[in-house]
């Protein structure tokens, strides 16, 4: 990782890693200080995938995603006050406050949609791949998605014609079950899949495929730059699995503190971490890049901690600005139901 | 009798069910483990996951498997997490459950429930907030039923399950916690038959699920008017009990239907028309509808309750209805 | 071995006879016969017993046969007529005999893949050590049915057999623009199901390769999948002219054709002669000219039945 970037980008990942992590504690925060969210599903415990990834595109690239969108959307760059802001329902949302966190988007980043339903995001990523690929743009089309996405037939439908047609399409499967911590608890489902791994059901398509730590950057760069090479190469789709463990904060519908909020002295002070969650931030991609950019003497303790409170001190302004942002026109709900 | 939540009328049908027919087996996500809402909670540890069954995210495959099952005589119940998913298994729902009775000349019975939620609450967007009920109605061989409170939940899931047809039960989401009496042991209500939840004179005012709620409300407000308004709850839109709603209108001559939904198309569309083909002659005013604007739920709390059809927008209806322009 | 014989050219002779008949208009509908694939229907059938279930799809004639569906109960059903297995009311694409064990056809191309999924789930809940088979095309190897039901049947060891009719052609186009994958069985070993690649004009070979899989799943192995692989002489649907196939390659599966070569391998082992031969093509001709016959005496259903059977009950 360290090899491949210069000071300077290893700060704007971790940058980017903190604003996801920082944005979606704020946001449970907000939530029980008794503002109306509605469900939301967070990315905390991932944000290594979708920064490392996203910061390999090129503008003209596109995005699907899900419900699980916050860190891809910060990761391209979205304003966190509008992203804030459209959550929370204001019309200086992205969306106009007609998304929400389900169906944030945005657009001119090179969102194509933010589908909440399973699966949803896939055949739209492959039609982007379709049509990159019959004008002849050198684009490639990223979906991102989940592991339960492998239990729908859209994924194989999407998949075979993928192949088939050789379309410039990265499959990012962020598998957040591994290790399904809380799973034997009965709090939230793994995957149910027959295979003895995931990436087995690619195999059949001859789609290229690997599985990666998506708590490692370098590991998560590596694959993404061969699959983004291979589509612009007219080498057609890549299958990648980002292995993640799920972050017991994570319950289906309404995510809690439950671990605290991460301290980025985790990193060099390992003992400050609870005992309780000793193994999830063991494992926390963001606490251990923190503890590479430390080993690696790329940064020492007192920077990340001053980076650190400028994402924060930036968010707490987002958040504010969103609190305070007025709510739309009710007449405006039937704005846009047609282009 | 006994206060329970809609949730927890829906847990006791699905447990004395799964107690009195070895036949009947609960399928969805996560439904061992609960569901999300609570739904079948303590089913698994009862029954065992034999016949709680927890699938794959695969919604296509699960109402397959649960229409062939039907056929081979199981008395499958399906959850379908959100309506919004229903999408994805409508081949199986729309061009296998509903026909292979028909399609059989009658040898195939498919004695299937589908319990699915619905409704705009809670910001979920337009994903996960539709009320899909007239895509429904629109398909011969599906029965649909709308519980408007926990004793129905009770009844009308009971009555589906043991129904030789499919039925779709559909709950609402915001329901889901509100507590009513509910019988004590074996509760069905007859797939069918409407519910008169308020006499009155003056007008008929059809609601089904939780506009009945908002038609309750409403028809208080309108009493203090002097407008003695009749709330009807059909509670089972396929069959619809017409001769409920037309005897009321013998009574009054003015008719309201309400519906979460959106207005264009809706169950309101085709009441009224059926309405009018049996009981025009006892109509004094226009029908009119109440629904959802035709536009997608919009995620943002004010847009959602914007689009929501609320007591006063219901009134207003009423009140032209009954008082003229 | 005659009684293979003798069901593969019932089959023949039955969608024969059904092509002379839409011809003169007397049987409706969207037809797809199976010539050329009779071998598969025959020798999985033959593996099954009477007590198994079996959910087809849009090309289903053979199937129904095979599994001992009345023959002028299926006249009957493409005449419209209401002496037809489903009064009439189900048309060639869904035919239904559940006492037969020919549970469904159905008209959705991988709709039939997970319906088959309860009917097994049902067979091991019954627990009467019956299993299910479900026939389907290469078409359908693309569909999300086909695919979250191999993941269902593996994850829950159902006793489902799933029986791939690899003709080549999902209805005009060839297999290869479909998907980059050529044998279908590749996806079943994915989730670890058995499966099997046999030549399906090979009646003998379908028999054993189901018979295999049949024994696994009454004795709890699960599921297993079946790729026969094997040629349409016709069209996607009677009327298609097919002009997307070369004729060299008709022709050459002409020569493969499944009945003339399992009689030349009988009368060659000596099992039977040349005239014993033609007696049972005889014979399966004479019951369908008589069933059909039957057939078409039968009584139009009444009008009112537009709107019976709607729902059970």
């Amino acid at each position: 990782m360290t090899s491949e970037l210069n000071q300077q980008e290893a700060m704007e990942l971790l940058r980017t890693m903190l604003l996801i992590r920082r944005f979606e504690e704020g946001l449970i925060q907000t939530q029980k200080s008794g503002i109306s969210i509605g469900h939301f599903h967070v990315y905390i415990g991932q944000e290594c995938t979708g920064a490392a990834a996203i910061a390999l595109l090129e503008p003209q690239d596109k995005i699907a995603t899900t419900h699980r969108n916050h860190g891809h959307l910060l990761a391209r760059g979205a304003d966190p006050r509008r992203l804030y802001a459209e959550i929370l329902g204001k019309a200086a949302g992205y969306n106009k406050g007609k998304g929400g966190t389900l169906h944030a988007t945005v657009a001119g980043l090179g969102f194509l949609s933010t589908s909440a339903l399973v699966g949803g995001a896939v055949p739209l990523a492959v039609g982007a791949g379709f049509a990159a690929k019959q004008l002849g743009e050198r684009c490639v089309s990223v979906g991102f998605f989940g592991d339960g996405v492998l239990e729908e037939g859209v994924f194989f439908e999407s998949l075979n014609m993928a192949s088939l047609w050789k379309l410039p399409v990265v499959f990012m499967c962020e598998n957040n079950s591994a290790g399904a911590l809380g799973q034997s608890a009965g709090e939230y489902p793994g995957s149910t899949i027959a295979t003895k791994q995931l990436i087995d059901v690619v195999a059949p398509f001859g789609v290229p495929a690997s599985a990666v730590d998506g708590g490692d950057p370098r590991a998560v760069r590596d694959v993404t730059q061969q699959a983004l090479a291979r589509a612009r190469n007219g080498g057609g789709p890549t299958f990648i699995e980002a292995r993640t463990v799920r972050w017991p904060g994570s319950r289906p519908l309404w995510p809690e503190l439950s671990t605290g909020e991460t301290d980025v002295a985790f990193a060099w002070e390992p003992d400050r971490i609870p005992m309780a969650h000793r193994d999830w931030f063991a494992n926390d991609g963001l606490i251990r890049y923190v503890r590479q950019l430390f080993d690696a003497k790329l940064a020492n303790t007192k920077e990340i901690l001053a980076l650190d409170a400028t994402v924060r001190a930036d968010l707490a302004k987002a958040m504010r600005f969103a609190i305070e942002a007025p709510y739309p026109d009710p007449a405006s709900a039937l704005d846009d139901v047609f282009a | 009798m006994a206060e329970l939540t809609y949730i927890e009328a829906i847990n006791s049908a699905l447990r004395e069910e799964l107690a009195r027919d070895r036949g009947v087996y609960v399928i969805g996500e996560d439904v061992a483990l609960g569901g999300p809402f609570g739904a079948t909670k303590g089913l698994a540890a009862e029954f065992g996951e034999r016949r709680v069954v927890n699938t794959p995210i695969s919604e296509g495959a699960i109402m397959g498997l649960a229409t062939g099952a039907a056929a081979m005589g199981l008395r499958p119940v399906i959850e379908v997490m959100f309506v919004d998913f229903i999408t994805l298994a409508m081949d199986q729902l729309v061009n296998h459950a509903a026909k292979l009775h028909y399609m059989s000349g009658g040898q195939l019975g498919i004695p299937l429930t589908v319990r699915v939620q619905q409704g705009a609450a809670g910001n979920g967007g337009a994903q996960h907030s539709q009320s899909l009920e007239a895509w429904f109605i629109h398909v011969p061989g599906l029965k649909v039923v709308m519980p408007s409170n926990p004793a129905d939940a009770k009844g009308l899931l009971t009555a589906a399950i043991r129904d030789d047809s499919p039925v779709i039960c559909i709950e609402h989401r915001a329901l889901y916690w509100t507590r009513g009496e509910v019988p004590d042991g074996e509760h069905t209500i007859p797939i069918g038959r409407a519910a008169l939840r308020r006499p009155g004179k003056d007008v008929t005012l059809v609601a089904t699920s939780r506009m009945v709620e908002v038609a309750l409300e409403v028809a208080g407000t309108l009493a203090n008017e002097g407008i003695e308004v009749e709330v009807i709850d059909p509670r089972s839109l396929l069959p619809l009990d017409l001769d409920t709603i037309t005897a009321s209108l013998r009574k009054t001559g003015r008719l309201v239907i309400a519906h979460e939904a959106v207005e264009g198309a809706g169950f309101g569309a085709e009441l009224l028309a059926q309405v009018q083909e049996a009981a025009f002659d006892y109509l004094d005013a226009p029908i009119a509808r109440v629904g959802a604007p035709f536009a997608p739920v919009p995620a943002s709390p004010v847009l959602e309750q914007a689009f929501v059809p609320g007591a006063e927008r219901l009134a207003g209806a009423v009140r032209k209805v009954v008082l003229g322009a | 071995m005659l009684r293979l014989l003798r069901t593969m050219w019932t089959i023949r002779a039955f969608e024969e006879k059904v092509s002379e008949l839409f011809g003169r208009r007397e049987v409706h509908g969207l037809l797809h016969l199976s010539i050329g694939q009779e071998a598969v229907a025959a020798g999985a059938c033959a593996a099954l017993r009477t007590t198994d279930r079996v959910v087809s799809g849009h090309r289903p004639h053979g199937h129904a046969i095979a599994k001992g569906v009345d023959i002028a109960s299926l006249f009957a059903e493409l005449a419209g007529r209401e002496t037809g297995c489903c009064r009439g009311k189900g048309g060639s694409m869904h035919l239904a005999a559940p006492t037969t064990g020919f549970v469904t056809a159905t008209g959705i191309v991988g709709g039939n893949v997970a319906l088959a999924l309860g009917v097994a789930f049902a067979c091991k809940e019954r627990e009467k050590q019956e299993v299910a088979a479900v026939f389907f095309g290469d078409g359908a190897g693309q569909s999300g049915a086909f695919h979250e039901s191999l993941n269902i049947a593996a994850l829950w060891k159902l006793p489902l057999l799933f029986i791939c009719e690899n003709n080549g052609y999902a209805e005009f186009t060839p297999l290869s623009a479909h998907t980059p994958i050529s044998q279908l069985a590749r996806h079943a070993e994915t989730y670890g199901i058995p499966s099997a690649t046999v030549d399906g004009n090979d009646v003998l070979a379908v028999r054993t390769a189901i018979s295999d899989a049949a024994a696994r799943a009454r004795a709890g192995g699960g599921p297993s999948f079946i790729e026969c692989m094997t040629y349409r002489l016709r069209g996607h649907y009677e009327g298609d002219p097919a002009k997307y196939r070369e004729l060299s390659e008709l022709s050459d599966w002409k020569t493969k054709d499944p009945i003339r070569r399992f009689a030349a391998t009988l009368v060659k082992k000596g099992t039977c002669t040349h005239e014993q031969m033609r007696a049972v093509e005889a014979e399966a001709r004479a019951s369908v000219e008589a069933a059909a016959q039957k057939a078409s005496t039968g009584a139009w259903p009444s009008v009112d039945e537009v709107t019976t059977l709607v729902y059970a009950g």
